[in-house]
């Protein structure tokens, strides 16, 4: 019974809200539109922010690898020339004691290979790479698959040709397993497995992605002028203490005149990817802002010129006994109310329609792995949804509190 | 017992010219439990003042109002207000009705601001109040969906329900027409009657004042018994004695 006696007010209160909302539902409706409308558009910024954050990453991804990749790279000041395989065989012994779950040499630029086409022997571009490369480096095929470490096996080595070079052979699906030939050194036939994507209408290099260990068996050896880089993907939480150490084991014993570099290479470790990347967010929370103040204004305006029909209402309530207080509470938590429901409409408008996987491709076409919905984006909308009530409910509730009764009742 | 008590109550306002206006001169005027008191008076003679003093709407410029044993002259805003809307229920003369809302939601209004079961049961309380005004079958009509004479009685309901001990009616009948207002004052007279809670009413009409068992008329912000069997029998003649009590002619 206790509680019943303080629950009162604050019910009564409530209900009132409610009952007001529910009287002039065609105002309450039109002067909501705007709110909700603000407060989705507010929360739609905040979740594309979220989802452009991923495009960049991925984006940045494929260049510089995923969070936290570490580069390591060696070089020789002394004009010896260089062994990568004593480095291959350095860097293995050392990282048997970090287990590390993906790695990858590259030499990505460095090297051309002698492709038969068409119109004769051409020197192509290429790029050597084990196998964990593309999940390091979030690639994804137009066709075909990546090599896998079984494919070291095969007789005939597998390549993975960009979507140029597929064109210039004409576009044979992988599934009739064209090939290439090459002369030279590397003379053979290699099997093509997958096709990888053009990064936009301006990719037009031939390519051609070779395993590291075909093209070093079918040389014997990297040519030592040739420069090899070591990725690895580490946990992004030990990055920081493994980088040091990790240089210090492999520059240990290390013989003159040979260098090894150390170095995080992922867009995590710029600063810069963070600052556009808040900008975006800045800029595009500072229009929402905008849009929800005007939705606010609309709202105390809509609200204040209702307040002028309300006047004789609050007079007879108060002439029954609502305390100023309660009459307070009661017109600032129909805006509060209006505005959460009016709110909450628009943040599930907006996921619904974010949640679409057809507005995601046709918003951010190539995006890899959709983030879910963020919680924090929906969150945003409804505290901005609540402080927008409170700050449009404030002003009609103090000029209620100003109503004097005996004018109200006579009004 | 006396409920409400006013003890040399002076009331002015400050016109925008700086001039004060005296509305009531030094009012004295108890009423007890179960009274039934009429005020009648020309218009602007202070009435509607009196009245939203003694509701404790407004407050004396000079003198005391005593409701029971407490003087109310230091009471704080949120005490008045819970304690107006605890023992004073009013009856207004253009019934002011929440729009939009129906005859159920309109007459449970004043329990919202009450507490325990009587804020918990408002709407059972609500009805029945309805249905003791016999508008049983109009509870989920909107006032402007009834008549006149309806309307009025809901707002006899909405003044009720809470029990009060002082019914405040501003010129109850004054929206009516004759024999609508004869109903509707026997019914308020009827349920005051029933509940024991005292009645003012502030009227024009005559008869509507007669059916007091007191009263008084207001004149230039004096407040004086009045002897209403005179003021009928001038009423029942010519104009000028029609009048009577709106200039303020001698008992």
């Amino acid at each position: 019974m206790t509680a019943r006696f303080s629950l009162a007010p604050a019910a009564g209160a409530l209900s009132d809200a409610w009952s007001e909302l529910r009287v002039h539902k065609l105002r309450v409706l039109l002067s909501l539109i705007g709110i909700a409308v603000a407060v989705g558009a507010l929360t739609a910024v905040v979740a594309l922010g979220e989802l452009q954050r991923q495009v960049m990453a991925e984006q940045s991804d494929r260049y510089g690898g995923r969070i936290a990749t570490i580069m390591v790279g060696a070089t020789r000041d002394d004009g010896a020339p260089m062994n990568w395989d004593a480095m291959d065989a350095r860097f293995e012994r050392v990282a048997e004691r970090y287990n590390f779950s993906r790695t990858s040499r590259i030499v990505d630029g460095a090297v051309t290979v002698p492709v038969q086409l068409t119109e004769g022997v051409t020197q192509l571009p290429s790029r050597l790479v084990d196998p964990d490369y593309a999940a390091m480096h979030r690639l994804t095929l137009l066709e075909g698959r990546w090599f896998v470490d079984e494919d070291t096996d095969l007789l005939a080595p597998p390549v993975v040709i960009s979507e140029a070079l597929w064109d210039m052979i004409g576009r044979v699906p992988v599934a009739q397993h064209p090939t290439l030939t090459m002369t030279g050194d590397l003379a053979g036939s290699y099997q093509v497995v997958g096709v990888t994507p053009r990064d936009g209408p301006w990719d037009t290099t031939p390519r051609v992605d070779l395993m590291y260990d075909t093209y070093r068996e079918r040389l014997g050896a990297i040519p030592s002028d040739v420069a090899v880089m070591r990725e690895i993907w580490v946990p992004p939480t030990i990055v920081d203490e493994l980088g040091p150490v990790l240089a210090m084991d492999l520059r240990a014993g290390a013989e003159p005149g040979l260098t090894i570099t150390v170095n995080r290479t992922d867009w995590g470790a710029q600063a810069g990817f963070a600052d556009s990347a808040l900008i975006f967010q800045l800029v595009t929370g500072a229009i929402a802002g905008i849009v929800l103040l005007l939705g606010a204004l609309s709202l105390i305006n809509i609200q204040l010129v209702a307040m002028r029909q309300r006047i004789r209402e609050i007079g007879v309530r108060r002439s029954f006994g609502a305390t100023s207080g309660r009459i307070f509470t009661s017109v600032f938590l129909e805006s509060v109310v209006a505005t959460t429901v009016a709110g909450t409409v628009g943040i599930v408008l907006v996921v619904l329609v974010m949640r679409s996987d057809w507005v995601v491709e046709l918003m951010f076409p190539g995006i890899q792995d959709v983030p879910p919905f963020p919680f924090a984006a929906a969150i945003t909308g409804l505290i901005a949804s609540v402080i927008v009530g409170a700050i449009a409910g404030l002003i009609p509730a103090l000029v209620a509190l100003r109503v004097k009764v005996i004018d109200a009742i006579r009004f | 017992m006396t409920l409400v008590s006013l003890r040399g109550v002076a009331k002015q306002v400050l016109l925008p010219d700086d001039s004060r206006l005296d509305i009531l001169h030094a009012v004295d005027l108890d009423v007890d439990a179960g009274d039934h008191v009429s005020i009648v008076g020309r218009s602007g003679s202070g009435k509607t003042t009196l009245l939203n003093i003694l509701g404790l709407l407004d407050s004396p410029s000079a003198g005391d109002v005593w409701f029971g044993d407490e003087s109310t002259l230091t009471m704080r805003a949120g005490r008045l207000d819970r304690m107006r809307g605890a023992n004073v229920g009013f009856v207004f003369q253009q019934f002011n009705l929440l729009a939009g809302r129906t005859a159920l939601e309109n007459v449970a209004m004043p329990l919202s601001y009450a507490s325990g079961a009587s804020f918990w049961k408002r709407d059972a309380l609500a009805a029945a109040m309805l249905d003791r005004v016999g508008l049983s079958h109009r509870m989920s009509s909107l006032p402007d969906r009834l008549s006149g004479g309806e309307q009025q009685r809901v707002a006899i309901a909405r003044a009720l329900v809470r029990n009060p001990r002082l019914i405040l009616a501003d010129e109850p009948t004054g929206a009516l027409d004759v024999e609508t207002g004869a109903s509707v004052m026997s019914l308020l007279d009827e349920v005051a009657a029933e509940s024991g809670a005292a009645l003012v009413t502030i009227t024009h009409d005559l008869h509507v004042a007669a059916r007091a068992r007191r009263h008084y008329r207001l004149d230039t912000g004096v407040l004086q018994p009045v002897d209403l069997d005179h003021a009928f029998a001038a009423s029942t003649h010519a104009e000028p004695a029609a009048t009577a009590i709106e200039s303020g002619a001698p008992e």
